[in-house]
């Protein structure tokens, strides 16, 4: 069932007057809360448990990481791998010594050392691994955002659909994140031009397949890019990653989606606190944030290269000022002003300046280093 | 001249059991138009003559006019008539041939007419127009008990009249006995001959007062001798009738309607109601007070009147359901044909579902419920609805910005059978089509009603009437999900009247509530999910006017079936699973006596109880859960499976009712009240306000029902002339209540006892009014200072909120204050206005964030711990109506309203989002701006 969060809008349109604006609440409480982020999968390789103290609302400072636990992940069968802390708070397995094993059950374990936690340690539930089938496929459409019409240019879309099946039944519960990276180019010819934005996913995606009697997923809605971004512009690609969910991951996923998503109607869910996995052995009350997932994984990649129509140019704004001739010296150039189109050369001579770094230096937004997985779908 | 009574009356020999008697008495300066005569001449009606007009006359007619007709019936009868000729001219005899008696022969030709004729036994026929005369002999009554009633009527536009004319009750001869006697009777609506219900029969000198009931029966007590009884009532004349009461006995009264023909009279309180009423908390809306209101979208609407009793509070702007002293929105009975309404909203809630044009009148109790009402706890909302006219056939039709309705009624057999029927709905869905946004554009809403009523009076003390009610709404965002609910209520009553002092009402009514939810965006995951509930009611109600008691007793059967979910696949290509989650079903009885009990002239009281029992029967299968702990699918032990019919669970017990009213002085009283409710049926609602997912759950295997206990006390104070102020102080506690565990989905969830959380809530406050509800200029203030808080009871902590602490609920608003001012500048031009001011709701911040991989997660603060800023609104509106001719076809009607005149944005909820994993906070204002609206309605 689709979320009520359309309603919002539907209150715009119907009185032609609501409105929504920005606010910053005024929250009297300072809650330190434990807060323990972690994922194993069946993938070799390391997993990393982060264990720090959550960060009050709208404050921009970095979480105080726990230091110097004790960090241990057993499982059913009695084995037990030490993890060791890589940096401040953030707890690894060794590659060679620990990978999980779908079917069996893990349990996190954490002694703290330290005093903001009186000291105490934490345990999670014994986890399950849960089987993943590998996602079928992953393809996109092209939509149309608006048509064409007078003085109107066609704007067109991405939707990107995801397709899996697991004809054993082994999971009916799964879960996708994605990181997407694209190219993007200034519109200028300057030293740093092609550039490549990475970005993850932000949005709880997880679908349950046990109301359905097939276990066949397919045209799942994925993810919709839109013209507003120049993802579309050169070309685009996306690692999907699928994961199975044991019952109880599930749950804490649906719970957290329900109030996250459906938020902003008339008839939002009273917010409530998730439990997590994870508890305190010394108080039970003691509320403990995040959870210790424990999930098969499989990925696939998805490129897009086709030329898409209306898709929004970033930089239409770049020059702010035109020198002419070329010996003008110009005051704070590389500072706060940079060039954008030398025409030294031209008659007469000019320069198009910039006082947006953006404009004239892609590594600003992304990263001038080609990924290396870019051109492996020619 | 003097005052003087008739010391001989005659028998009048009429066919008529009911023998109609008349004693008028002279008062000083009568100030008669063309009665003068009729009067004087009654007070020399002294021979006791045998009448000519019992005897048979053979007549043979040829078109005679109604002079000639006089002329010929004065020469065979030898009587004498009196009339004006004006009054005859439109009477035709006509032809007849045969013997007829003279009262058979005028009885047919008034009939339909307002014209009354009185033969006297001197041999005068006097007719009179729009009143009768009555002449009370105590031949009749010395030999029997009975009094027959008094009849009183009046002309509608001399209405002054009546305080020259005393009425005999009872029997003269018990004229000097000692004691108190109780004078009682119904009160009808001149033109319609509707009972009117809530009429204030007020004897200002004794301090003795009393309300109509909805068959409109009053009854008083008083001492032996001469009062002046004043009868008022919202949009009515107000009455004034002298009495001579000399022992028990019974009057019936007309009242007129204040405007002729207009139908929407102005606002006007009722004078003295809280003054006379025996509960506390106990609120009448006449029809005529809202429609005067401002509104919001054009549209008349019975919730937002509502909402201006202290007490009575909303979420927030188009929030489905009100909260009535601390309950929750389900805790509401509303009945509209004696059956309730499972969603009393249309379009999210910014429209009430019941059709304006349809309701007489809505009485609100907040406390002080009556032993009769049963089913909820918090308060029950009793919609009257109207009776077709019984003269002609009459109508309106209006048009606003949304929607548009229509209603016509009248008799299909004069008097006697009767109907109405009205329609409304929206055509909103243009307004999407006007809409930028492509996924807007393929939005729609829409919603229509229709009731309708036939009445039929098989008889005097027989009464039928069947009624229907159809209600359709349907929506869709972004053409993916398609939402559609439907109320459909047929009920048939009976009236009995055994005698005038015992009468009974059978009826028997079914509710239905309906809605789906579709989806087929996606062939191969189209699914329509659709929740029902049904309930068929049977309900005896008896009334016995006895002396100083008026004692009301009953049964209540309803049988309840509720479909919680079906998810089926919505094509044949659909991978969807069809899952059915088992029906429930159940009976609910009610037993019930109440006694209203005179039981000094300073202090009465109501006393009742009502046992109420609920049967949950299978086939069910119920989960056992491990006691050690909290209910999840992990922790079920075992399996209960009941069959058919098999009884699962059963919950049964009394609810104490009683109201006590202490009379302080002729001008203020105090009133004590007390009562129990409990609750079968449930509202699964996770979100702040009712949302249109939600479904209806019965009381079963684990869910309890909810008990309301609730203590009253009221103050009440007139002032001086017009001002009344009243003060009512509650203390309420709710065992039982549900909440959920965080982040639950409660539709489509096969067992949710695993999702429930056991609260209890305690609630009170003071409301204080002050108004002035008489003249051209009106006002009120009232004020209420409320809380509402909750605390779960469980030993799981993850059943536990806010640390087991009591909390405030979401509808917990402490301050609230309701202003409003009317001014009629003529019949034609009113101006009204409405302020309201109140504190925000609570609610509950995020305080934390925090990482999975990826994603920016909050957590969130105890619940409810912060509040959204106060909430502030001025609305109002001018009324006018284009012309007052009554021979005019159509009567127009125009209504300009501002809703939200200052245009402030107030809150309705504040969100958090994750964008790009940064937590942004926005507030949601419903109104952003003033609304403006035009609405015509023409009656014709």
């Amino acid at each position: 069932m689709k979320s009520l969060k359309y309603f919002i809008l539907f209150s715009v349109i119907m009185l032609l007057s609501s409105c929504v604006t920005k606010f910053i609440p005024e929250i009297d409480e300072k809650r330190e809360l434990v807060v323990v982020e972690g994922m194993i999968t069946d993938q070799p390789g390391i997993n990393t448990i982060k264990l720090y103290k959550s960060l009050p609302l709208g404050r921009k400072i970095a979480a105080v990481p726990l230091r110097g636990c004790v960090v241990t992940i057993t499982d059913d069968l009695g084995n037990s791998s030490k993890l060791y802390e890589s940096v401040y708070g953030t707890y690894v397995t060794k590659a060679a010594e620990f990978c999980g094993v779908v079917g069996r059950k893990y349990t996190l374990k954490i002694l703290t050392n330290n005093i903001s936690t009186n000291n105490y340690s934490y345990e999670s539930l014994p986890m399950e691994m849960k089987p993943v089938p590998p996602i079928d496929n992953i393809f996109y459409e092209k939509e149309v955002i608006e048509e064409a019409s007078q003085g109107v240019q066609l704007k067109e879309g991405c939707q990107v659909y995801l397709s899996t099946s697991d004809p054993e039944n082994n999971c009916k519960l799964f879960r996708w994140d994605y990181v997407e990276t694209w190219e993007f180019r200034l519109p200028y010819d300057v030293p740093n031009r092609i550039c490549w934005v990475t970005n993850n996913s932000s949005k709880i995606t997880i679908k349950n397949t046990s109301a359905l009697t097939e276990n066949r997923i397919s045209r799942y809605p994925l993810s919709f890019i839109s013209n507003e971004t120049d993802r579309l512009k050169i070309k685009y690609s996306m690692l999907v990653n699928q994961y199975s969910l044991n019952g109880d991951e599930y749950v804490y996923w649906e719970k957290m989606q329900n109030m996250t998503e459906s938020v902003g109607s008339l008839y939002d869910i009273t917010p409530a606190s998730v439990s997590s996995n994870v508890f305190c052995i010394e108080d039970p009350n003691e509320k403990v944030l995040g959870y210790f997932s424990v999930s098969a994984k499989t990925s696939k990649r998805l490129f897009i290269e086709e030329a898409f129509s209306g898709v929004i140019d970033l930089y239409p704004g770049c020059p702010s000022d035109t020198i002419p001739g070329s010996r003008t010296v110009i005051p704070n150039l590389g500072r706060l002003v940079w060039v954008i189109i030398d025409g030294t050369l031209d008659m007469p001579p000019y320069r198009v300046l910039t006082n947006d770094k953006n404009c004239a230096d892609c590594s600003i937004r992304g990263s001038n280093v080609k990924p290396l997985f870019w051109d492996s779908n020619k | 001249m003097n005052r003087g009574y008739l010391t001989n009356s005659i028998k009048l020999h009429e066919q008529n059991q009911h023998a109609r008697f008349i004693r008028p008495v002279r008062n000083n300066l009568i100030r008669m138009k063309s009665k003068i005569l009729l009067l004087v001449l009654t007070l020399f009606l002294f021979c006791n003559l045998e009448g000519q007009e019992g005897k048979k006359r053979s007549w043979d007619n040829q078109d005679l006019t109604f002079k000639e007709f006089v002329i010929k019936a004065e020469s065979l009868y030898d009587l004498r008539f009196f009339y004006k000729d004006e009054w005859v001219a439109d009477i035709k005899p006509g032809k007849f041939n045969g013997s007829f008696l003279l009262t058979e022969l005028l009885d047919s030709l008034f009939k339909g007419t307002s014209l009354f004729y009185l033969v006297d036994e001197a041999g005068n026929v006097i007719i009179t127009r729009n009143f009768a005369l009555k002449v009370s002999g105590k031949a009749d009554v010395t030999d029997t008990n009975f009094i027959p009633p008094t009849d009183y009527y009046d002309s509608q536009d001399n209405g002054e009249l009546s305080g020259n004319i005393f009425y005999d009750i009872g029997n003269p001869a018990d004229k000097n006995k000692p004691g108190n006697v109780v004078v009682s009777g119904y009160i009808n609506d001149r033109d319609t001959k509707d009972p009117v219900a809530g009429v204030t029969v007020l004897v200002a000198k004794q301090a003795v007062g009393t309300m109509s009931n909805e068959y409109g029966f009053y009854s008083l007590t008083l001492p032996r001798g001469t009062h002046l009884m004043q009868l008022s009532f919202i949009g009515m004349k107000e009455k004034l009738v002298h009495i001579n009461l000399n022992g028990p006995g019974e009057l019936n009264v007309e009242m007129n309607s204040m405007l002729i023909p207009l139908k929407e009279t102005v606002i006007s309180a009722q004078k003295n109601v809280m003054f006379q009423r025996f509960e506390v908390g106990v609120e009448k809306i006449n029809i005529a007070s809202f429609k005067l209101l401002p509104t919001s979208m054009g549209e008349s609407d019975i919730f937002k009147s509502v909402l201006l009793v202290p007490g009575v509070q909303s979420v927030g702007e188009g929030s489905a359901g009100f909260n009535v002293r601390g309950g929750s929105a389900d805790q509401n009975l509303i009945l509209l044909y004696g059956a309730p309404i499972y969603n009393a909203s249309h379009f999210f809630g910014f429209f009430s579902v019941v059709n304006s044009d349809i309701i007489k009148d809505v009485t609100l109790y907040k406390g002080g419920i009556p032993s009769r009402y049963g089913g909820r706890i918090s308060s029950v909302l009793d919609i009257a609805s109207r009776e077709g006219d019984r003269k002609k056939i009459t109508g309106n039709a209006g048009i606003s910005p949304i929607t548009t309705h229509l209603m016509v009624e009248g008799p299909i057999i004069k008097d006697t059978l009767t109907f109405i029927l009205t329609g409304r709905t929206t055509y909103s869905n243009w307004i999407f089509k006007l809409m930028e946004d492509p996924s807007l554009r393929r939005s729609m809403a829409s919603f229509n009603d229709l009731n309708g009523k036939v009445t039929y009076d098989l008889n005097r003390n027989n009464k039928i009437d069947f009624s229907a009610y159809l209600s359709n709404d349907s929506f869709r965002f972004n053409s993916d999900t398609v939402y559609s609910y439907q109320n459909n209520i047929f009920a048939l009553k009976w009236r009995h009247f055994f005698n005038s002092r015992l009468f009974s009402v059978i009826s028997v009514n079914n509710s239905n509530y309906k809605y789906d939810i579709s989806s087929q965006s996606q062939s191969l995951e189209g699914f329509i999910l659709s929740h029902s509930i049904n309930t068929t009611s049977f309900k005896s109600d008896f009334n016995w006017y006895q002396g100083r008691h008026e004692i009301n007793f009953g049964v209540d059967l309803s049988r309840h079936e509720v479909m919680p979910g079906n998810y089926l696949p919505a094509s044949d290509s659909s991978f969807v699973v069809p899952v059915i989650i088992e029906q429930e079903k159940a009976l609910e009885t009610g037993f019930y006596i109440d006694d209203k009990f005179i039981l000094t002239d300073y202090l009465s009281i109501n006393a009742g109880m009502r046992i109420s029992s609920f049967f949950t029967t299978g086939p069910r299968t119920v989960l056992l859960y491990d006691p050690l702990f909290s209910k999840s699918m992990t922790t079920v032990t075992d399996t209960l499976n009941f069959r058919s019919n098999e009884l699962c669970k059963s919950y049964a017990g009394p609810e104490f009712r009683m109201s006590l009213n202490f009379k302080i002085s002729n001008k203020s009283s105090l009133k004590v009240n007390y009562n129990r409710t409990r609750q079968y049926l449930h509202l699964l609602t996770n979100s702040t306000s009712i949302s249109p997912s939600d479904t209806w759950k019965l009381s079963d295997y684990y869910l309890k029902p909810q008990i309301g206990d609730q203590y009253a006390i009221g103050y009440y104070q007139v002032l001086f002339k017009g001002i009344e102020t009243s003060a009512e102080v509650y203390y309420k506690k709710i065992k039982n209540m549900v909440d959920y565990k965080g982040g639950t989905k409660l539709i489509m969830n096969e067992h949710i006892e695993k999702d429930l959380v056991n609260v209890s809530g305690e609630a009170y406050g003071v409301e204080l009014m002050i108004k002035k509800s008489e003249g051209r200029i009106r006002w009120s203030l009232g004020y209420t200072y409320a809380r509402t808080f909750l605390k779960s009871i469980s030993q799981f902590s993850e059943e536990i909120i806010n640390s087991g602490e009591k909390f405030p609920a979401n509808f917990d608003k402490p301050n609230d204050l309701v202003a409003t001012f009317n001014y009629i500048f003529s019949r034609r031009l009113s101006f009204s206005t409405n302020y309201t001011w109140s504190t925000g709701r609570p609610i509950t911040f995020p305080v934390a964030t925090y990482n999975m991989g990826n994603l920016t997660l909050i957590h969130y603060s105890d619940r409810n711990r912060y509040r959204i800023p106060d909430y502030s609104r001025l609305d109002l509106s001018l009324k006018m109506s284009g012309n007052l001719k009554s021979r005019k076809l159509a009567h127009p009607n125009w209504t300009f309203s501002v809703y939200n005149l200052l245009g402030r944005q107030n809150v309705y909820s504040i969100y958090f989002k994750n964008e790009k994993n940064v937590i942004n906070g926005y507030k949601l204002s419903v109104f952003g701006k003033a609304i403006p609206s035009v609405t015509y309605t023409f009656d014709f």
